[in-house]
């Protein structure tokens, strides 16, 4: 598993992590996985009834993608808090690269919680989805 | 949005969810990128984030109808999850999702109402594990 030892500070920075490009099967995937039964994810002719050029990949791609980017470097078992509001739509072919910045570190009554500002960006680097996150260790 | 049916402080009957290993693991297919290194679709390991969510335990369904969603003019807004326990693969939770805000806004484009769905995973021995926050916004 996955483990940091050293203490961070605010400004330190996570690894970015990179997913995709996402491909229709990965979609398909999440909308099975899911048990998903929007078909903005699946159909072009109705994501375009509902204003989009195309079929929309899920939100929980963004989501998933920082708190993975969390988990990866601290551990799941060691993440409090995952709040991300999605801001623009993501969709097949799109490749996401998150960053997690510390904001803020706290003493706990056993080791430390930290704070941090998320955000993923896609390859045009319109921001996809913002947020925070929370991670306790010892 | 079908105002007249939702109603803040609405609670669902609660069922039960098992987080079964390849539900996790088609999650993490879809993703590309494993939870943490040398995790494994098994169960003991732990539960992805962000795999729990209403639409994935619950089921969408039931509680999109209660809110009057229609999928051509509504989105997912985004989640507030709160990990308060451990939840494993194969580990049995009960999910209990309640409405537990609402409120209208004016978008560029018309009037815009967001829902908040509250959900509690609890453990078999009543510890909440999970305490989700997921907000759909529809324009309308």
């Amino acid at each position: 598993m996955t483990a940091v030892a050293t203490r961070p500070v605010p400004g330190d920075r996570l690894p970015d992590l990179e997913v995709g490009p996402l491909s229709r099967i990965q979609v398909a995937y999440m909308t099975v996985a899911m048990r998903d039964p929007n078909p903005v994810h699946v159909d072009d002719d109705f994501a375009r009834q509902a204003g989009l050029p195309g079929a929309i990949a899920h939100g929980t791609f963004a989501v998933s993608a920082l708190g993975t980017a969390v988990s990866r470097h601290v551990g799941v078992d060691a993440l409090r808090r995952l709040q991300v509001e999605l801001t623009a739509p993501v969709f097949p072919g799109d490749r996401l690269t998150t960053e997690v910045t510390v904001e803020d570190v706290e003493d706990a009554e056993v080791g430390y919680v930290v704070h941090a500002r998320l955000q993923a960006r896609n390859q045009a680097g319109t921001t996809v989805a913002r947020g925070r996150a929370s991670w306790a260790l010892t | 949005m079908n105002q007249s049916s939702v109603a803040v402080g609405h609670r669902f009957p609660q069922r039960q969810f098992t987080v079964s290993p390849s539900r996790v693991e088609e999650y993490v297919i879809a993703l590309g990128v494993a939870p943490e290194e040398g995790w494994r679709a098994e169960p003991g390991m732990p539960v992805p984030p962000g795999f729990l969510m209403y639409v994935s335990t619950y089921g969408a369904e039931a509680l999109h109808e209660a809110i009057g969603l229609d999928f051509r003019r509504g989105v997912y807004g985004g989640m507030d999850v709160e990990y308060l326990e451990s939840v494993r693969v194969g580990d049995t939770v009960t999910v209990a999702p309640v409405i537990s805000g609402t409120s209208t806004k004016q978008g560029k484009g018309g009037p815009l109402t967001f829902v908040e769905l509250t959900c509690e995973y609890v453990l078999p021995d009543g510890r909440v594990a999970v305490r989700e926050r997921s907000t759909t916004v529809q324009t309308g």
